[in-house]
Parts: structure tokens; C-alpha cells; sequence
């Protein structure tokens, strides 16, 4: 049954030679360190499934914002679980990301022909930290808040832009309604579309261009 | 490991069975490793989205069950200002709790009675799709301006869409005030 409604399918899409494609590579002998990409990947689709999951309760008002984290918190049947998911996930993906970066290193992986793939990588591992940037002022706590105004103090630090940079992202002189609505806006919409299109040309080049062997001695 | 990889990599480039019908291959029941991994593989991400996906359930019915209204009495005003024979709008402010907001919201209610002790209170809510209905004294009926209801002065359904009659409050006098409950 399932096997003639997947040839049904194949015969009008074709979808067997892009699982065999993405599923069936030939890969060389290689370690456990080579799944922390994949891994990488599945800390961010849990990040994708709590986060919009959060949105349906989540307010970017400074009136509200503490008080419908606490609601999801505390009120929401498993609300602490979907908070706590996308809490600790976040910072599992920053892990992740470093200790794979760190694994490309290593073996050497950033060489030809795989350069492209690795800028793409530094970009990812940005808006990485971009996320955790913005996503960590949303709860609107005092945590929050300070944090946001030690980090945007770092970003004033920058020569001769400083304080436009501060400014722009404020949204003003000040933290604000402003700076909690764009760091909304930026977190859930913004640096998620950036982060699609990334990965999606960082895998379709892992696919392209094959996986590196570990380098032997003398290599 | 490394005599696995170097092999041609999947079954599917296996020559196909030389004779008979591809059902009676013994090939197809036996439980190759590959198979093996498949099958763990696909009940592991199973158990994981299940992971999420359950409690993600009860995460978005949550407000659901909460209940909007309280099932406590709401003063309405005095009974002296309901006029025998016609009928009283009379409003109430009720705080509404959803989530993490409390907001309050006006209650409009008709009041009558036709002794003075007895009184029937019915909600100004169309049943047929919520519009607020109004009380014309000449024609003796409640007019919905949406899709020309009429409802008799007991509530009841005269003319139009509405599924059932007005809906009613249990009322009570206490100290000449006029109390409204759900009922």
C-alpha cells in the first residue's frame, strides 16, 4: 500500500532520487564528531517547533510580555516544558554550533572545494548568537533587561558608528516598547528567514560536494 | 566498518531476483541490519515528535477549559427602576479573566416585570450570531439588526434565524437590588 502510493508519487514528482540524493550518499570512514552538524540541525527544528508554539501566548508589549511568560509558565499545561525546551535549547544550539565549527577545524573540513560552505557556516554561527541576542530580552525580566543594555553597550563600542548602531538597535536612545518590539520582530521573523535560506544552501553544498574524509598522518 | 563502506552501498543496486514473482523472495522477510536500522531509526524520531507533539497539544487547548465568567451573582441596580410592563435595559461591568489579562466587560440585560416581585432577565445577545438585539415597545418585540430576527417578549424566537429564545438569568431581589446569575 504505502510502497504504490510512493511510486504513484515518484512517477509525478520524482521525490526518490532526492531521498536517495540526501538519504543514500556514499560517505567515507568517519567518527561520531561528524554528526554534530546533523545535530546541530535537530536542535534547530526544536527551536523552530517551541518558538512558534510560544508565539500563540507570547505578547512583545512592556506591559505585557513578563506576565504572558509567566502565564506560559506557570498556567499553560506544559507550558514550562515548551519554555524550558526552547530555553535550553537555544543554548544547546550554541554549543553545537562551536563544537562543529571546532570538528571542521580540526579535520581541516573549510579546504577546497568546500569554502563556500564554511562562510555560509560563520554566518550561521552569527545569527546564531543573533538569536540568543534578541531572544534573551523577550521574558522582559531584570535579567533581561540588563543584559540587553550591557550588550547593546558593547555594540556602541564600535568606531565612529557606535552610537547609530546603539540607537538602531534600540530603537532610540533608550531600551523601550520599541527595542522589545524590534528584537520581536527581529528574533521571529527576521534572522528566521535569513537562517532558511543559510542552511538550505549549507546543506544543498554538504550534499554537492560530499563529506570530508578524517586526514591521515602526513596529510 | 570500513569493508561496509566500501561496498556498493545500498541493496537497491542488487541484481533483481532471477525468477518468480518478487513477493516469494525470502530476501523480503528477512530482517537485514538495513531494515534493522530503518526501522529504529523511523520509531526513535517517531518517539521524539511525539515528544513535542503530545504535550503540544495540551499546550494550545490550554485556555480552553478556562472558565470566562464567574458563576457568581452580578447586581444589576435597583428593582424600583424596572417599570412594570416594559422592559429595562439595565448594564453590569463583570471582570473577565483570559490568560494573563483581566479586562471588564458590560453586561446589558433586559429586565420586566409584571407584579413587582417576580422578574425575568434576558440577555440583550442574539442567539443566532451575537449581535445585540433592541426592544421596540410599539411592535411588543426584541429586533436584531443583523438578519431581522424578532423575538417575542418572553424571549421567544417569532420570525428569523436565531437556532433558540433569547437567553435567560436566574434573578433574585436582595435589599431592593436586582441580582443576575447564570443559569
Amino acid at each position: 500500500m504505502t510502497t504504490k502510493l510512493g511510486d504513484w508519487l515518484n512517477d509525478r514528482s520524482g521525490w526518490r532520487t532526492i531521498y536517495g540524493t540526501v538519504f543514500l550518499r556514499k560517505i567515507p570512514k568517519i567518527n561520531w564528531a561528524y554528526t554534530l552538524g546533523s545535530a546541530t540541525l535537530f536542535a534547530m527544528v526544536i527551536q523552530i517547533v517551541t518558538g512558534i508554539l510560544l508565539t500563540l501566548y507570547y505578547v512583545p508589549d512592556p506591559q505585557l510580555a513578563y506576565a504572558s511568560v509567566t502565564y506560559i509558565t506557570n498556567e499553560l499545561p506544559f507550558g514550562w516544558l515548551i519554555r524550558g525546551l526552547h530555553h535550553w535549547g537555544a543554548s544547546a544550539m550554541v554549543l553545537l554550533v562551536v563544537l562543529h565549527m571546532i570538528r571542521v577545524i580540526v579535520y581541516g573540513a573549510y579546504k577546497y572545494p568546500r569554502e563556500f560552505t564554511w562562510i555560509t557556516g560563520v554566518a550561521l554561527l552569527l545569527l546564531t548568537f543573533a538569536f540568543g541576542f534578541t531572544g534573551y530580552l523577550l521574558p522582559w525580566d531584570q535579567r533581561a533587561y540588563w543584559a540587553t543594555v550591557v550588550g547593546t553597550k558593547i555594540g556602541e563600542v564600535t568606531p565612529v558608528f557606535g552610537d547609530t548602531i546603539r540607537a538602531l538597535m534600540l530603537g532610540g536612545e533608550e531600551i523601550s516598547g520599541l527595542t522589545l518590539s524590534r528584537f520581536f520582530g527581529a528574533h521571529v521573523w527576521v534572522l528566521p528567514s535569513v537562517l532558511l535560506l543559510l542552511v538550505g544552501i549549507h546543506l544543498y553544498l554538504v550534499i554537492r560536494n560530499g563529506i570530508t574524509s578524517v586526514p591521515k598522518r602526513g596529510e | 566498518m570500513a569493508e561496509e563502506t566500501s561496498r556498493p552501498n545500498d541493496a537497491d543496486e542488487q541484481a533483481p531476483a532471477p525468477e518468480g514473482p518478487a513477493q516469494d523472495d525470502p530476501r523480503d522477510q528477512e530482517v537485514t541490519r538495513r531494515k534493522f536500522l530503518i526501522t529504529s531509526v523511523g520509531a526513535m524520531s517517531g518517539a521524539m515528535a511525539a515528544a513535542v507533539a503530545v504535550p503540544a497539544i495540551f499546550y494550545v487547548a490550554g485556555p480552553v477549559k478556562e472558565q470566562g465568567a464567574s458563576e457568581e451573582w452580578i447586581r444589576l441596580g435597583s428593582a424600583s427602576s424596572v417599570e412594570t410592563g416594559s422592559k429595562t435595559l439595565m448594564k453590569a461591568t463583570v471582570e473577565r479573566r483570559a490568560g494573563y489579562l483581566t479586562t471588564t466587560e458590560e453586561l446589558s440585560v433586559f429586565v420586566s416585570t409584571d407584579n413587582g416581585t417576580d422578574f425575568l432577565a434576558l440577555s440583550n445577545i442574539c442567539t443566532h450570531l451575537g449581535c445585540r438585539v433592541r426592544w421596540v415597545e410599539e411592535q411588543d418585540g426584541f429586533f436584531c439588526p443583523c438578519h431581522n430576527a424578532v423575538f417575542g417578549p418572553d424571549g421567544s424566537v417569532l420570525e428569523g434565524p436565531p437556532p433558540r429564545p433569547l437567553d435567560r438569568f436566574e434573578t433574585k431581589v436582595e435589599d431592593g437590588q436586582i441580582f443576575i446569575r447564570k443559569l
